[in-house]
This record gives structure tokens, sequence and C-alpha cells, in this order.
């Protein structure tokens, strides 16, 4: 099953390199610099995201502080990473002139990125539970023979 | 007005109202404040949508632009979606069977115009010939996803699914719908988008995709620490005496009055 999610864009590989023999139009460096980005802004919006169903989780236990500290921590170690990495110079500079633009873009391009992933997302399942749905429906007896 | 406070006042507070009003229209029993949650995120993407002119001085008002131009096919898909599965055979919630044929053609309809947006007049364009470079972002990301999900259902359906290869064969269709409409990105040139930005951008999409999968999951992996560690830590709950005889010898009498049945 993970093999055949990770099917298209090895196919893809495939064909790319038979046809052109070599990755002339890919910037491995561009490709590097928009992994390393997308895995900083990630993890501090999904810290983000769980720092707040936290809040709710301690509802039911008296609202304990540890692990909303730890949370916090975590939170603002992504951060100061992201700032951190990025102020290091163009290593991870997007056409972007400081690090408060290359932030603020890459929290939109998130946005944009988790839109896309909703969308598929949504289609995918949408589709399966579709071609499941248009069936004859199935009797889950089988009647045996007197 | 400055620029910075002008982005975030009409780009960055509706983009806030957004999962603010979904919050509140979720957690919120009450269907007048669930009510008031949906409008104040419906209100907050209209002003999204509406950054271009309002804030158009701010870069990030390209993703309120591509948002604008999606919207419509988007919203077709899913719905289209919606009904083609609704009126098939459901236990609960069944639509007319006339909903079928209304889906099917607004399902094509919203996917044939996310396509036309590739290689036809409908690119998403800023200005005259200046594609959003958000759209080079979401749609092979969104094609690419699409293709990897659909097989992965396909090959899950003949694995684990008790008959299934029907249904099999048709998510394989959709996988690879996607999948050739991605290698025509790669070898076909759209009026505005050629075939070597779109190469480029569909790697800088499997990086993306990659890293988002990274960021996630570490993030997850240290929110499962943190529970861990404060579960962990917790003192030991307070021990009960045990049962005494005379206890036992009523829970005894009780289940054995609950046990057991007619004999046939």
């Amino acid at each position: 099953m993970l093999l055949a999610f990770f099917l298209p864009p090895l196919l893809i590989l495939a064909i790319e390199m038979t046809l052109s023999g070599d990755f002339k139009d890919i910037d491995s460096g561009v490709s590097f610099t928009r992994f390393a980005n997308a895995t900083l802004t990630a993890y501090t919006l999904c810290s983000l995201f769980l720092l707040g169903n936290l809040f709710f989780y301690g509802e039911s236990r008296n609202r304990p502080l540890a692990p909303l500290v730890g949370m916090v921590v975590a939170t603002a170690l992504g951060v100061l990473a992201t700032v951190l990495f990025i102020g290091q110079g163009s290593m991870l500079l997007e056409n972007n002139g400081s690090v408060r633009a290359q932030a603020i873009y890459n929290i939109v391009h998130m946005f944009v990125s988790s839109g896309a992933i909703l969308m598929a997302v949504s289609v995918g399942v949408g589709v399966t539970f579709s071609a499941i749905t248009s069936q004859k429906p199935r009797s889950n007896f089988v009647l045996e023979e007197e | 007005m400055d620029e910075m406070l002008q982005a975030f006042l009409l780009f960055w507070i509706p983009v806030s109202m957004v999962p603010l009003g979904l919050w509140h229209s979720q957690s919120s029993a009450a269907s007048f404040s669930s009510l008031r949650g949906r409008s104040l995120a419906f209100f907050g993407i209209i002003l999204i949508c509406l950054s271009p002119w309002t804030v158009p001085s701010s870069p990030s008002s390209a993703a309120g632009h591509l948002l604008g131009a999606i919207i419509g096919p988007c919203t077709m898909l899913i719905f289209g979606i919606y009904l083609i599965s609704f009126s098939g055979n459901v236990p609960v919630g069944k639509l007319p069977r006339s909903d079928r044929r209304i889906g099917v053609l607004m399902a094509i309809v919203g996917f044939v115009w996310l396509a036309g947006m590739h290689w036809w007049i409908l690119t998403p364009q800023l200005s005259l010939n200046v594609v959003n470079p958000y759209w080079y972002v979401f749609w092979p990301t969104f094609l690419l996803l699409i293709s990897c999900l659909a097989s992965c259902s396909a090959v899950t359906l003949l694995m684990i699914g008790d008959q299934r290869k029907s249904e099999s064969n048709t998510m394989f269709i959709v996988s690879g719908l996607s999948f050739s409409l991605l290698l025509l990105g790669l070898y076909i040139d759209g009026p505005l988008v050629s075939g070597e930005e779109f190469r480029q951008h569909l790697w800088l999409a499997v990086a993306d995709l990659a890293g988002i999968a990274v960021g996630s999951l570490l993030s997850i992996l240290i929110f499962a620490l943190v529970i861990y560690g404060y579960e962990r830590n917790l003192a030991e709950p307070q021990s009960i005496s045990p049962p005494t005889d005379s206890e036992l010898k009523q829970v005894s009498k009780l289940i054995a009055t609950h046990i057991g049945g007619e004999q046939e």
C-alpha cells in the first residue's frame, strides 16, 4: 500500500530519467530550501494547533500547567529555529529579502499547500466512497440450502 | 495607512476569522452561535478573496486571488462528489437518484475548469500574462497527491476489501487520469505555463509535501512525548481496600441471577 502511494512520483522520475537522461531543470538547492522551509513551518503551525488541543485536553484534568508549558516551549523552539535558520543568509531565503518576508511567505505558502492537500484528500476519499456506494447493495447473509 | 497595518487589518485578520469561525460553529451547540461562527468564517473568506483589491501592495494577497479563482471549480467538484456519493446505496441521508446526474455533471465541469486553468485561457493571472505564483504551488500538489491517494486507495480496496475489484478499477482510472495530466503538464506547454516551469514546480511540490509530512510528524511526536512525560510523572492513584467476604458473596449472588438463560 505504501509502495502504491509512492508509485506515481517514482514513475514520473523513471519516465524523466528515460526521456531526458538528466535533471537539468531541477535545482536540488532550491528543492532543499523548499523542503527545509516546509518542515520548519509545518512543525511550528502543527505545534500551535496541538497546543490549542492540549488546552482542551487539560479541561478534564484540572488544567495542568506542565504539558502546556512543555508544548509552548516546543512551539517557541520551532519559531526560534525558523528565525535562526532563515537569518543565516541565503540558505533558506527564497526570492525574499528579509527574515520577516520569508516567514510570512512560508505561512501563506503553507496555507496554499494545505488547501491543495485538503482538496486532494477530499477528492480521493470522496471518489472512493462514491465508487463503493455506486455498487448494488450486497446481502451479508448466505442462504443455506435445505 | 501603513502597508503593514493595511495587510494586517485586511488580510491577516480575515485569515484568522476563518478558523475562529469554524471552531466557534463546531464548539457551540446553540444554533444561533453556530450560525454566527459560520457567518464569521464566510465573511473571512469573502474578505480574503477581496484582498487583491483591498491590499494590492501585499504579496500575500496573491493567495486571496488564487482562492477567488479556484473556489468555484473546487466547490463544484466537492459538491458533485457529495451528490454522487449520497445518491448511491447509503443507509442514511440518501438523496434522489436524479441528483447523481447533476453530481456527475458538476464534478466533470469542476475538474475541466481546473484543467482549463493550466491548458486554456482560465489561468489565474495577477496582471496580463503574469501567472499567480501560488497557482504553481496548488496545481502540481493537488494532481500529484490525488494520483498517490487514488493509487493507494485502489490497492487498499484490492488487498483489504472483499470483492471490491470494480471499485478498485475506478480508483486506478482516477489515479491514471491525474497521472496523465501530470505527464501532459511536463511535456505539453499551456498558453501561459510552460512544461519546464511545471517540471520545476512539480519537484518543489514533492519537496513541499515531504517537508510538511516530516514537520507535522515531528510535532505530533513531540506532542506525544509531552503527554507521555506528564502522565508518567503523575502520582499513583489511591488504592482502595479489597472487597470483604460479605461483599463478594453479594456480588456472586447478583451475577448468578443475571447469567445463564432458558434451557432449550
